[in-house]
């Protein structure tokens, strides 16, 4: 009987195990090693993660990526949240709104870049032009400010969507006596809000803000097409650097250390927050 | 501290779509001033759907709801000062007991002094005093079930407090602890008190008088005692005592102006104060008597009268006392009847009953038939 949980889990953990472990113990051997081509690998050490720390590109697109996941969060959840306190409860609405939420997130990452290229594009795209008409010379391709509030926009344009449908969801799961009592103890919107829906969705919201969190972290196809990282290296992210290290620059060691260092940044961010999170309000966690 | 009266109320939910449903008709209904009343009936008969009318979260389709005599129909629940105690204990998680208690006053804008004093005298009432500071996530059900109670009855000016069933997550040992504990905050503020359920036990103990629905009707709004004593159709006959009353369809027969009913070759006389009510043309009448009424004796009457002979095919043990279960004689008539627990009979044996005409009540088309 009490192996019987292990027997259901196991095809997942062989799919894991395949897909995930096996590749990340490569990784770990590469990391240790100096890979160029045309030469034999030989044992490097901890040097590969040490010149990675010191390198000012990897500074830079790790403060870049920290802060670009911070003000992803800090846009998506209160904006996902306030629009899922909005939407429809029941009729005809929902099915609605569901479906033109789902529509972004129905579209592949890359598809995605391709689309808002087209858009601001200098010569043919829509996004220019209205700003030309406002007396703006907007060029992704030129203007740092331009490139990043562009990336972020894609992305809240993207990803808002699911917040949205997390909150939702766990808003809908609220029963309707809350609200009720509510009612009767004479508590504002605002005070409904703070006291019935927040807390009884911070279950949901930490998973929101996790996935976000780590979705962001690992943001590569969007800014590789838009801009391919530039101008200059203004939109170069973590994983831009990562693959430029490994594939662009043949350091396959040193590509390895990256995402091995990369990899426990978005994991201790995870944990942190998480923690954070769950001892927001006091009686934390118990019954959620 | 308030009299609480529902007008003519109807209520149709999804009016005019294809799902519509008649959820309460024509209902009128008083509660005193400071009363405990009971609203009793089985599972969809319409019991919150009037609750919640009452309390303003639901706009009745037809009629007005009036406190001290004036019209609230319109207005929302903040402004009926009406608290609510919901099925499942509503609690404000991220807040402790003290924090959910004076949440409504605070609300309402009181000073946290004043708040202070009221939280103590409550949770003082309430025997909550040692956990004001926990987290309810801590608490059970019963607590929490308290804890909500408390916050209904916090404003100095709650006129009127509801129950929806308040005991279904409550576990059966602690219920009688936590109905103690309602009803001592009941009498001591004088609130009146609407309380609802689907047991008539919790309804009998908490409640002075009690509404009994059916079929989003108000069948009956009466004391325990007369509900019990004189129900005013078959249903509530049924419905009130356990088991029943004894509801058997019979002709009528008349003699000498006395009036009997005629159950097969038996004849029971009937209560001299309906005679004369009675028209013997009647069909489809019945006649009702409670099981503890019944008097049962196993030797043979001889020439008494009006002992009706009939033969025992079931004896159920109660502990304190016994059910047996008889078919009349010559019919197929089945009657319910209590005896003493230690009462000598098995199953099988033939019994003689008597229906004291006192205990008897006559039902025409399941309506009751009462001396003028």
């Amino acid at each position: 009987m009490k192996q019987r949980p292990w027997l259901f889990l196991l095809p997942a953990l062989l799919l894991v195990s395949i897909s995930a472990f096996i590749p990340l113990i490569t990784v770990m051997n590469y990391s240790q090693l100096t890979l160029l081509p045309g030469t034999q690998p030989y044992f490097a050490g901890l040097e590969n993660f040490a010149t990675i720390l010191q390198d000012p590109d990897f500074q830079g697109a790790l403060w870049r990526q920290c802060l670009f996941s911070f003000l992803v969060l800090i846009t998506e959840i209160p904006l996902g949240l306030a629009l899922a306190v909005c939407m429809p409860k029941e009729g005809i609405g929902v099915g609605v709104s569901l479906v033109l939420l789902g529509i972004p997130l129905l579209i592949p990452w890359n598809v995605v870049g391709i689309i808002w290229r087209v858009f601001t594009r200098s010569d043919i795209g829509v996004l220019p032009e209205v700003f030309e008409w406002v007396g703006y010379g907007y060029n992704v391709s030129k203007f740092a400010g331009d490139a990043w509030w562009t990336v972020l926009a894609m992305d809240i344009w993207h990803w808002t969507p699911l917040v949205i449908l997390i909150c939702y969801a766990g808003i809908q799961a609220i029963p309707e006596e809350y609200y009720m009592a509510a009612k009767i103890d004479r508590a504002s919107p605002w005070k409904t809000f703070r006291y019935v829906t927040l807390p009884n969705i911070r279950g949901v919201l930490i998973i929101a803000v996790l996935l976000r969190l780590m979705d962001s972290f690992k943001i590569y196809s969007e800014p590789f097409v838009l801009t391919g990282g530039g101008p200059g290296s203004t939109t170069t992210f973590l994983s831009t650097y990562t693959s430029r290290m490994a594939i662009g620059g043949f350091q396959m060691g040193r590509g390895a250390a990256t995402s091995l260092i990369y990899f426990f940044i978005v994991i201790l961010l995870s944990f942190v927050l998480y923690i954070i999170m769950l001892n927001l309000g006091q009686g934390a966690g118990g019954d959620q | 501290m308030s009299e609480i009266e529902a007008r003519d109320i109807r209520h149709v939910y999804d009016q005019g779509t294809e799902d519509e449903t008649v959820a309460i008709e024509h209902i009128n209904l008083t509660l005193e001033d400071g009363s405990a009343n009971a609203l009793l009936g089985p599972s969809g008969c319409g019991k919150t759907t009037l609750l919640q009318i009452i309390s303003g979260l639901l706009q009745p389709t037809e009629g007005q709801v009036l406190i001290d005599g004036e019209d609230v129909t319109d207005k929302p629940p903040a402004e009926r000062d009406i608290a609510q105690v919901f099925q499942f204990p509503v609690i404000y998680d991220s807040m402790d007991v003290y924090g959910n208690l004076a949440f409504p006053l605070r609300n309402g804008g009181v000073d946290e002094a004043e708040i202070e004093d009221r939280v103590h005298k409550i949770a003082d009432l309430l025997e909550i005093e040692d956990i004001l500071h926990s987290s309810p996530a801590n608490l059970g059900p019963e607590l929490n079930q308290l804890v909500a109670l408390g916050r209904g009855i916090i404003r100095a000016d709650t006129s009127a407090i509801l129950f929806d069933e308040p005991m279904t997550d409550v576990e059966p040992s602690r219920k009688l602890t936590i109905r103690r504990r309602v009803k001592e905050a009941q009498q001591e503020f004088g609130i009146t008190a609407l309380y609802v359920t689907h047991d008539q036990h919790e309804a009998l103990t908490f409640a002075e008088k009690v509404a009994i629905m059916k079929d989003g009707k108000l069948v009956q709004y009466d004391t325990g005692e007369n509900l019990y004593q004189n129900p005013v159709n078959t249903f509530i006959g049924h419905f009130i005592g356990s088991p029943g009353m004894n509801l058997l369809n019979c002709g009528l027969a008349r003699e000498n102006g006395a009036a009997y009913a005629q159950l097969g070759p038996h004849s029971v006389p009937l209560p001299s104060g309906i005679h004369s009510e009675i028209d013997s043309s009647w069909t489809d009448c019945q006649v009702g008597i409670r099981p503890s009424s019944i008097a049962v004796q196993v030797a043979d009457p001889k020439d008494e009268t009006h002992y009706v002979p009939a033969t025992v095919n079931q004896v159920e043990m109660l502990g304190g006392y016994q059910i047996i279960t008889a078919t009349l004689e010559e019919t197929d008539v089945e009657v319910k009847a209590r005896v003493a627990h230690d009462f000598a009979i098995e199953e099988g044996v033939n019994v003689w009953l008597s229906f004291p005409p006192a205990d008897i009540r006559f039902f025409h088309q399941q309506q009751a038939v009462s001396a003028a």
